[in-house]
């Protein structure tokens, strides 16, 4: 299998067209047709080349996981629970005033500002919220930058444009990216593609993944939001561990509980195609640690991931302890359970088994997934 | 352009048809001239602006073409000569007051010359004018020539005076922008003792409706018998023609030619009239009374030919068999203009004989003797022109919004952003000002369900003219809407002549300017201006403004126009392209300047892939560098 590439006309009828974009970004900031516009992909003009970045990175077209997993891991891909994985832990920042601003246990905080210390990388693009909630990509060069990000958006962001644009500008180097699994399949995508300008894709020097089960659709949501309380004093969002079942909006003025029910409405649709809960193709991956307040779970895939997992622990800037049999087991049955609703979902859209849409998945492993 | 007044009576001067009638006008002691400017009518007007001050007469551009017939029936109505010019278009703006003059009458000669434009070269439509001579019960004359051009305008004021009522001068694009000889008469100075006088009761007012009715069609009566004997009317060809051809205006050139190409003159004769309205009746019964067959050439509808066909029904017992030949038939086209090669295929194919053809090779022939000197291009915006960089915005700002918002648009320069300079953006196109008053019916839709954007553009000019009244309409009824204006401060498709907003009057003096923003705040209504060329500035302008719901807003999109600011200031800029930096055909452009944008001040150089600037054509406004996505287009302070 290979990736195949199409154009901008293609990308917008096989993926804008048919809802399934996810907002990573990786289509924007190369070109002056495809940009973002308050939480959409839009195309401004008709771009008539028969082949471009904007379709062969996406991660909802020609999606060959083998070919991915081949360029970023060198094994083949498995459809393994939770993708290729070398330690898993529970890990947190051993910096109080990181974990005061993280969302769990800070690591995706510590971890980055420290391999920006150690020169593994020299810059890294981040997702942050505007006055609006409305989140974009954003390079951070110092720890204090870095920081600022912390904390979980909910609303699906256009992280890899950032990369897009920063990526062409001589100044940057070595880019190292915090993203969402879209967006690690994405950078994953575009080390691994056939055209000639692979957008400076050998800057990318480290992805530290997030796991993420959906993400929010902005313009809709926001206009939800704005009904209860104003934007611009929204400090975080939080949705506390079952069976609360409520999303949480922490503003100047106090907390607002929402029914998850409610905000899972607002859900982008592309979400609900996704198999991929973990990051699976980013160096290290990381999500809360279930029932386990203050801490992360940190899954290390890669070996430039391992060097930097042990290096940081080794200089105390996380701790990290065994994730307990208990939890592990949830976390893949969760995982699993993302790619067989993603996959039915898939099917269900296409009424075939053998039309996956973006996915190019073998027959034995749709088979092992939906057994 | 000469001066219509250049040269000595007894000359013979190479004029405009525009200018012969204005020149006929001259030599009838005209006093006044009104108009609103519309092509082919435009230049009437502006010759005789050029020569007001010489000729100690008053000429306007007047707001609209309403205004233009009411200021040149004051005129008439004080005892001095007038005359106003209009396009097709324009009489319908006028027509309200026609269809109540004509009743009341006039007292000095009042000429409304309206020029039509059959295949619609510069118009939205190509509206045949000469059935509201006929609806209004008022003398109409058609130019075949531009002597008598020049000949009818001035006999038209005669006719006007006998008859105490308007009188109907109908040309064509042909006629009024082509160029040929015509022997001058000697000037008249205008009478000088305007004073309004009635002399009756009631006189200009519609006091007993049907008396003045009946006043009317006498009148029409005695312009039938006076058409009788016009010179403007003859008959060439033998005592008994195999095909008897009638025609007026521009047709009779084509006739012309057609018949003698074919080498018909011993068996076609040609009836040429040039007082269409009413028909001089005894004189076309006595030469339908010779032949069998009768073809009908005109331009655009077949009024003569109905005309024609009702004079026969009415006297079928004197007449033998006769069968017409022409638009209704299908041996003419009935839409476009004509020519004589169709002429000639009309006639061919009434008499059975074969056609002789324009030489297949004529076009091509023409374009290479041509081809070298004028470069092909399409209809679109100029280089530098504001109206592509508003649009440009417009285009961005709609695709940001994302709710399926629209631009409806209306006549002028910018009517072109119907096509690719413009982005496909207008998607109405219709009467001046319909873009607003569309705007406030889609305004309102929103208890039916309607939930898209509306913007409505109108040019300066325009918005004087007609989207005025649409405006209040809206702040009135609440429809929900932002009107663009853009002002490029010159009524710029019809020739940059000044209008209520540029501070300049018909003859270049310095006359008062209407606020255009002063105007809209005075209404209530939330006013916005933008320099069209900061595309950021305006894009986000007109987001935030579709944001707003509920009420009228107004975006003004100020610029000169390119042309203007040629002639009157030096280029901002000096643009170059940088052909290391661009990328040109590559994923990240794909051409976006020459694709897209599509100045033509922009060329795409197939050699070296890349962008280039024709500097000859560049007016250095610099708007491509702000959309040049790898800042390869540079531009330097000129």
């Amino acid at each position: 299998m290979s990736l195949e590439v199409k154009g901008c006309r293609e990308l917008q009828s096989e993926v804008l067209a048919r809802d399934l974009c996810s907002l990573c970004g990786a289509c924007v900031g190369m070109c002056p047709y495809l940009v973002t516009y308050k939480g959409r992909v839009v195309a401004l003009d008709e771009c008539n080349l028969s082949q471009g970045r904007c379709y062969a990175f996406c991660p909802r077209t020609s999606l060959d996981l083998d070919l991915l997993s081949q360029t970023v891991f060198g094994v083949p891909y498995t459809a393994d629970e939770l993708g290729t994985v070398q330690q898993i832990a529970m890990a947190r920042a051993m910096d109080d005033g990181i974990r005061s601003k993280a969302q769990y246990g800070g690591t995706v905080t510590a971890l980055t500002s420290f391999a920006l210390e150690q020169g593994l990388i020299d810059s890294a693009v981040l997702t942050a919220g505007d006055e609006n909630i409305l989140p974009s990509g954003t390079l951070a060069n110092s720890a204090a930058q870095i920081r600022d990000c912390a904390g979980s958006s909910f609303v699906a962001a256009p992280t890899v444009a950032a990369f897009n644009r920063e990526s062409a500008k001589g100044d940057v180097q070595r880019i190292g990216v915090v993203a969402t699994p879209c967006q690690a399949l994405a950078l994953a995508k575009m080390r691994a593609s056939p055209l000639e300008n692979r957008n400076n894709v050998d800057k990318l020097s480290l992805v530290i993944g997030l796991f993420c089960t959906w993400a929010l659709r902005y313009e809709d949501f926001a206009s939800f939001l704005a009904e209860k309380v104003p934007l611009g004093q929204i400090v975080k969002f939080d949705i506390p561990p079952p069976p609360a079942n409520i999303f949480q909006v922490f503003a100047d003025s106090g907390r607002i509980d929402i029914p998850l029910d409610q905000v899972r409405s607002f859900i982008r649709p592309a979400c609900n195609v996704c198999i991929d809960m973990t990051a699976e193709f980013a160096d290290i991956s990381v999500g809360a640690a279930e029932g386990v307040a203050g801490w992360n779970t940190l899954i290390t895939r890669s070996d430039a991931g391992r060097k930097l997992v042990e290096a940081a622990q080794a200089k105390g800037v996380i701790e990290t302890k065994p994730l307990p049999e208990q939890n592990l087991a949830h976390l893949k049955e969760a995982s699993l359970l993302k790619k067989k609703r993603g996959l039915n979902k898939v099917i269900e859209t296409t009424g075939s088994d053998q039309d996956l849409l973006y996915l190019r998945l073998a027959s034995e492993v749709v088979r092992g997934l939906l057994s | 352009m000469t001066s219509i007044i250049a040269y000595e009576p007894g000359a013979s001067q190479l004029l405009m048809g525009n200018e012969a009638i204005a020149r006929g006008a001259l030599e009838a002691g005209l006093g006044l001239a009104s108009a609103y400017p519309g092509n082919p009518s435009s230049e009437i007007i502006g010759s005789l602006a050029e020569v007001a001050r010489e000729m100690g007469i008053y000429v306007e551009w007047s707001v609209n073409e309403k205004v233009a017939l009411e200021v040149a029936a004051a005129a008439s109505f004080a005892g001095v000569r007038a005359i106003v010019a209009m396009k097709q278009n324009g009489l319908n703006v006028a027509s309200d007051f026609l269809m109540n003059l004509n009743l009341t009458g006039t007292n000095a000669g009042l000429v409304l010359v309206v020029c039509d434009d059959p295949s619609g070269q510069s118009s939205t439509n190509e509206q045949d004018s000469r059935p509201i001579a006929k609806w209004a019960e008022l003398p109409l004359l058609e130019p075949a020539t531009f002597q008598e051009a020049k000949d009818m305008a001035k006999w038209a004021f005669e006719l006007s005076e006998e008859i105490k009522n308007v009188c109907v001068l109908r040309s064509v694009t042909r006629v009024s922008h082509a160029r040929g000889d015509v022997r001058l008469g000697e000037t008249k100075p205008p009478s000088r003792d305007a004073r309004f006088a009635p002399t009756m009761l009631g006189q200009f007012t519609p006091l007993l409706v049907t008396l003045k009715h009946n006043m009317l069609h006498q009148k029409l009566k005695r312009v039938r018998e006076i058409f009788e004997s016009s010179p403007f009317n003859w008959y060439t060809g033998p005592e008994k023609p195999e095909l008897l051809i009638v025609t007026c205006g521009s047709g009779w050139y084509y006739c012309l030619e057609a018949v003698k190409v074919l080498g018909l003159e011993s068996s076609v004769g040609i009836l040429k009239l040039g007082t269409t309205w009413p028909l001089p009746e005894k004189l076309v019964l006595e030469h339908l009374a010779r032949t069998d067959k009768v073809l009908v050439v005109e331009e655009v509808d077949p009024f003569l030919e109905g005309n024609l066909k009702e004079l026969v029904g009415d006297n079928f017992s004197a007449l033998g068999p006769l069968t017409f030949y022409g638009k209704r038939s299908g041996h003419l086209p009935s839409v476009g203009e004509l020519d004589p090669d169709q002429v000639m295929g009309g006639i061919g194919s009434v008499l059975g004989r074969e056609r002789v053809a324009v030489e297949p090779e004529y076009s091509k022939k023409a374009q290479d003797l041509t081809g070298g000197m004028v470069q092909s291009r399409m209809i679109g915006f100029c280089a530098g022109c504001p109206h592509r960089a508003t649009l440009w915005s417009v285009k961005n700002a709609l695709k940001l919004d994302g709710r399926g918002g629209f631009v409806t648009g209306d006549i002028g320069c910018y009517t072109m952003g119907l096509g690719p300079t413009g982005f496909f953006q207008l998607k109405t196109a219709q009467a001046m000002g319909s873009g607003a008053g569309l705007a406030c019916g889609f305004g309102n839709l929103d208890k039916l369900g309607f939930a898209q954007p509306v913007l409505a553009v109108c040019g300066d000019s325009t918005f004087f003219h007609a989207a005025i009244p649409a405006l209040i309409n809206g702040v009135y009824n609440q429809a929900n809407f932002t009107l663009i204006i853009l002002d490029n401060s010159a009524t710029a498709m019809t020739g940059f002549q000044p209008h209520p907003g540029t501070g300049a009057s018909a003859l270049g003096e310095p006359a008062p300017s209407v606020d255009l923003e002063g105007l809209c705040r005075s209404l209530g209504i939330q006013v916005e201006v933008t320099d069209p060329f900061d595309i950021q500035d305006t894009t986000q302008k007109l987001l935030d403004l579709m944001q707003h719901d509920g009420r009228v807003r107004v975006l003004i999109s100020r610029r000169k126009c390119a042309i203007v600011r040629a002639k009157e200031e030096k280029a901002a800029y000096k643009v170059r392209v940088d052909s290391v930096r661009c990328r040109g055909e590559s994923c990240g452009c794909a051409r976006l300047c020459t694709r897209v944008f599509q100045c033509p001040g922009l060329i795409w150089d197939g050699e070296s892939q890349t962008a280039k600037i024709d500097e000859v054509i560049c007016s250095g406004c610099g708007v491509c560098a702000d959309i040049c996505p790898a800042s390869a287009i540079i531009r330097e302070a000129a």
